[in-house]
């Protein structure tokens, strides 16, 4: 009884499911809460694309970010400085991104482990430097701020969207866009593909044996993940009104590294637990104190010694575990 | 932490000659001018390699031996300059105070690293590495937080003690004596640190610990006493290192992340578990930075990334770096 | 709930027991003020924010404005332009702020002015330089800057400079981005209408926040400039200094030095101590140790920050923050009403008194366009640390059009 309904749990489609309690939150919840489901909603998209290299194929980048802010900058100058619209600008976000992964990735998938991880830190660096310098393209260390929204007047088409704001607009956008790139990843993380990259990261050695293109694979990887966390900053920079050097530099990786380990690794919906227990968190513990690094800490610590799994991993244990003891008791 | 690197030894010894006496206009005396100039370049190259050396050795030590990428290195030389600071102050107005206080914030972090060993970083040996470098990272966050409650957010400034304070003539420029005495310093550690592992007893076990760990717990070596005697011997060193830098540095918070990605880097250059690499890793990042700015002004900002980039695309283990 | 949630719900809870009661009933006027208190920049944020709290606890002291208290709502921003973002939505849409304030970095002062324009609060901010705040493109109705700004900045430096009748070779030194830049520019672009004889023969780009500035030292010292004006600035200058004075910088140059990054500052001087190079010329928003024709209002100030900041010598940076919220309580009290729209208007042109002198919001600008006090730095037997000299405040006007 209990095997067959976690088989039928393997066919609901939760993306979906989720996506439809979400589009609930501009009704139930306030203007704030709305805020913080766009951003969390965007940067677990960044973090499920981390996951795509971290959990999946087994590679530690410390670089990631760069490609969120290469997506962030190629959306906001485009719409910005040039005038074009979302449509445009949205996806060319994703492909800049993704030409920039792939040439990181090139040099980067030669080298393994730590060397790895120092190396995609260098070219985020470098990437950082760029943006930080370049005052006439990227508005340098002041960034660009007042980033134009995308034009949703077609919204107010929509039964029962009408008289929504337009920040409550771009949230449903963000969130269908989100939804959409979850979904792809998620095929192809469950995607013959998605199976050789877990090879790897389990054997690298015996992949190779068994004639993978060890290099090929993780590269693909490494421009499939940038290309989504390109897209992630695109909506990162319309949300925030503005791009800014910030969003570029390595301390942003570290955060959504964290995200990605502190929801679990293992399990694809981990990054997005992680996230929002991170934002939800930060937002809460900043309104009382300015010592959230300290809260932090702690809580790491915490979960690295009673949940490696991380928030699901720990969550999916107790519930193997409780499902252990009822079917023991059925027996 | 970008190092000036002052280059060119070879200017120094061929080229100028050896009047000190400047007057402008002459060619010789052009000759001297462009190379003491080239001199000073070299010698302040030189002493910021010696101060990134002297953080990154422990660093080093402790991710060849216990394969630990610890984050909280730059968290210990924080520390160890706030400690530093605040025996200063305690022991004013005792004018030779520098030392007992740099000695003081040594132990003070090798006792912190021992804390931290004994009771919470031996349980993650077993984990992924990634697990390590996250508790680490958390141990950041908590010490960062620690300092600025304790002291503040000001800046804070430590005098060079008058033993050295001043400076050397030499070649028409002055080379400060506090700098020189961190030039001998950091090779001193180095040399140290190469005679102990590889003259004796200790260091044979400890180079034994890093090849092959569960071979020498099942011949009965105490590899938990290795590891945490490496871990305190490291923190020893960030904590001086911290001491050392507070005369010619300010102590603001977030020196400690500032510092600790320079020392990562330096680090990878010289290939993870060479002692000596560390060691020529530093003294080029040094010598590319000092001449980096005279021809690109804007170099220090990333001159430390690219290096590194230029350097693992060319050798993709680190220069004396083997395959993991 | 499993363990962890556990913990973090009761570590939660015990934090709360630490929040101050919110002893300020509804109707009170919140001031929202996000500012960086942790990292290298909480040097200068957590005075400024002490400033703030103490403009507003003497407004609430004197019976509040228009009948009301006020109430200072104050977060980290971590020199984050994104929290910022997050903070002041926050702030604005959560705790119902009626105005904002604050911010440091110049990242997060135009992303918290673009928040501002789109929720229609006024924002005032007490620290940002970057002209690109209120350049034109930028500019709406609810930002207002009561800061100083890089091209004063630049131009009081080359109006000292210029009065150095036999400095002919000018060196420059300042960090590697827009502050840096801009205030450089504006100084050899001014210099060169005032005193077209003078050449600039070296400049120097370190990187903000660089350990060693030994390399730029020595390639500066070897140039022989007879004067330098220097822009670095807070823990860059300690760290600076102390390099310098052994290589002997200082005394080639014989201490022709001007820095316009409030180097003059009664922290600055006092984290220096001993090492400060006395000699060279800087600035202040506020000199705090004045000696000689001392306004009354300004020995008050002191005398109030002393006592609030428990210090003993108080703080040069807390004035920027003290006199942004007065900004705020001006344009109220004159607006009669809190209304961002009806203040923004009023905020226009609008004087009002400091310790520090009058200051004026330019109508145009939307800024103060808020000159410093320079002079010399000095040694002098009642103080362990340097202290401006005869502190004169340098009115912007006369080079600003």
């Amino acid at each position: 009884m209990i095997r067959r309904r976690a088989a039928l749990a393997r066919h609901i489609p939760w993306t979906l499911l989720i996506f439809l309690v979400l589009i609930w939150v501009p009704w139930l919840g306030s203007r704030y809460d709305t805020f913080l489901a766009t951003q969390i909603a965007i940067q677990a998209l960044f973090a499920v694309s981390l996951n795509l290299l971290l959990g999946t194929t087994g590679l530690v980048s410390f670089g990631h970010v760069a490609y969120f802010g290469v997506g962030a900058y190629v959306c906001a100058i485009l719409m910005k400085t040039y005038g074009m619209p979302f449509v445009v600008a949205f996806p060319a976000a994703g492909i800049g991104a993704a030409v920039f992964a792939l040439v990181a990735g090139f040099f980067c998938v030669r080298l393994t482990k730590i060397y790895f991880a120092m190396l995609t830190l260098a070219f985020s660096q470098i990437v950082w430097a760029i943006c930080f310098k370049w005052n006439e393209v990227t508005g340098g260390d002041q960034g660009l701020p007042d980033i134009p929204y995308p034009d949703l007047d077609w919204m107010a088409a929509v039964p029962g969207l009408a008289d929504l704001r337009l920040s409550d607009r771009f949230y449903l956008l963000t969130l269908l866009l989100v939804a959409v790139s979850l979904a792809v990843l998620r095929q192809i993380t469950h995607s013959p593909f998605g199976r050789m990259l877990t090879t790897i990261r389990d054997n690298p050695e015996r992949a190779a044996f068994i004639g993978l293109n060890v290099r090929a694979y993780e590269l693909a990887a490494f421009v499939v993940a940038g290309a989504f966390a390109g897209l992630a900053g695109a909506l990162f920079g319309i949300f925030n009104r503005g791009v800014f050097a910030d969003y570029v530099f390595w301390s942003k990786s570290a955060e959504v590294m964290i995200m990605t380990i502190l929801g679990g690794m293992d399990y694809f919906w981990g990054p997005p637990v992680g996230t929002l227990a991170l934002v939800w968190l930060n937002q809460q513990t900043t309104s009382y104190t300015e010592y959230w690094p300290f809260v932090l800490g702690t809580l790491l610590i915490v979960l690295l010694y009673a949940f490696p799994g991380g928030i699901v991993g720990g969550l999916a244990a107790a519930f193997r575990l409780a499902r252990r003891r009822i079917v023991r008791g059925d027996a | 932490m970008p190092l000036a690197a002052s280059l060119c030894p070879q200017a120094g010894r061929e080229r100028s000659p050896r009047s000190a006496r400047v007057r402008g206009g002459t060619a010789p005396e052009a000759d001297r001018m462009a190379a003491s100039f080239l001199f000073s370049q070299f010698m302040g190259g030189l002493t910021a390699a010696m101060f990134l050396f002297l953080i990154a050795s422990g660093l080093s030590l402790v991710f060849g031996v216990m394969r630990v990428l610890n984050f909280a290195h730059g968290s210990f030389y924080m520390l160890g300059a706030y400690l530093a600071w605040q025996a200063v102050q305690w022991l004013q107005p005792a004018p030779e105070r520098f030392w007992p206080a740099a000695l003081f914030a040594a132990l003070g972090v090798a006792a912190l690293g021992a804390i931290v060993e004994r009771c919470l970083l031996r349980y993650l040996y077993g984990r992924e590495e990634l697990y390590q470098l996250l508790f680490t990272y958390a141990l950041v966050l908590i010490l960062g937080d620690a300092a600025k409650f304790v002291w503040g957010t000001t800046q804070l400034s430590v005098s060079r003690p008058p033993l050295l304070a001043g400076g050397i003539a030499v070649f028409d420029t002055i080379v400060p004596v506090y700098n020189l005495f961190i030039m001998i310093v950091g090779p001193a550690i180095a040399v140290a640190g190469w005679l102990v592992l590889s003259r004796t007893g200790a260091g044979r076990m400890v180079r034994a610990a890093s090849q092959d760990r569960e071979m020498l717990d099942a011949l009965g070596a105490n590899v938990g006493g290795i590891y945490t005697g490496m871990f305190v011997v490291s923190s020893f060193l960030a904590g001086l290192s911290g001491a050392l830098v507070t005369p010619i540095q300010s102590i603001v918070p977030g020196m400690d992340v500032e510092i600790i990605v320079q020392a990562f880097i330096v680090v990878v250059i010289g290939g993870l578990g060479s002692f000596w690499g560390t060691f020529w890793g530093s003294v080029i990042y040094g010598q590319v930075l000092s001449f980096g700015i005279l021809i690109f002004p804007g170099f220090s900002l990333f001159s430390v990334f690219a290096l590194m980039v230029v350097i693992l695309v060319i050798r993709p283990w680190g220069l004396f770096g083997r395959p993991l | 709930m499993d363990v962890s949630a556990r913990k973090i719900l009761a570590f939660g809870c015990l934090a709360a027991c630490f929040v101050p009661p919110q002893a300020l009933a509804e109707g009170s006027i919140k001031i929202g003020f996000p500012i960086p208190l942790s990292g290298p920049t909480a040097v200068y944020g957590a005075p400024i924010l002490k400033g703030a709290e103490m403009a507003v606890e003497e407004n609430n002291a004197k019976g509040g404005v228009l009948g009301r208290k006020l109430e200072l709502l104050s977060r980290d921003s971590k020199a984050n332009a994104d929290e910022a973002v997050r903070l002041a939505r926050e702030l604005i849409i959560k705790n119902n702020v009626d105005f904002l304030s604050g911010t440091l970095t110049s990242a997060e002062a135009p992303a918290v002015s673009t928040i501002a324009k789109e929720n229609k609060i006024v924002f005032v901010a007490p620290t940002a330089k970057t002209i690109l705040l209120t350049a034109p493109e930028n500019l709406h109705p609810y930002i207002f800057r009561v800061a100083s700004n890089t091209t004063i900045e630049g131009r009081t430096g080359a109006g000292i400079m210029a009065k150095w009748a036999d400095v002919k070779r000018v060196a420059t030194i300042a960090p590697d981005y827009a502050y840096g830049r801009d205030a450089v520019a504006a100084y050899t672009a001014y210099l060169k209408k005032l005193r077209p004889d003078i050449e600039i023969v070296d400049q120097q780009w370190p990187k903000l926040g660089e350990p060693d500035f030994t390399a730029f030292i020595t390639a500066q010292m070897g140039k022989k400039p007879d004067a330098v004006f220097c822009d670095v600035f807070g823990g860059d200058f300690v760290t600076f200094a102390k390099q310098a004075t052994p290589l002997g910088y200082f005394k080639a140059i014989q201490n022709r030095l001007a820095d316009g990054g409030e180097v003059g500052t009664v922290d600055e001087a006092l984290a220096l101590g001993p090492d400060y190079p006395y000699g060279i010329w800087s600035d202040a928003y506020d000199p705090v140790i004045w000696a000689g024709n001392e306004p009354a209002e300004h020995k008050a100030y002191v005398d109030h920050l002393k006592a609030f900041t428990k210090s003993e010598y108080g703080s040069g940076w807390a004035i920027v923050g003290y006199i942004s919220v007065q900004a705020i309580v001006e344009g109220v009290k004159k607006a009669g009403s809190t209304d961002s729209d009806k203040v923004a208007k009023t905020l226009l042109g609008l004087s009002f008194d400091t310790p520090v002198g009058k200051r004026t919001f330019n109508p145009k600008t939307h800024e103060t366009e808020s000159g410093e006090f320079w002079g010399q730095m000095v040694k002098e037997a009642a103080h362990p640390f340097a202290i401006i000299q005869n502190p004169e405040y340098i009115d912007p006007a006369p080079f600003m059009n």
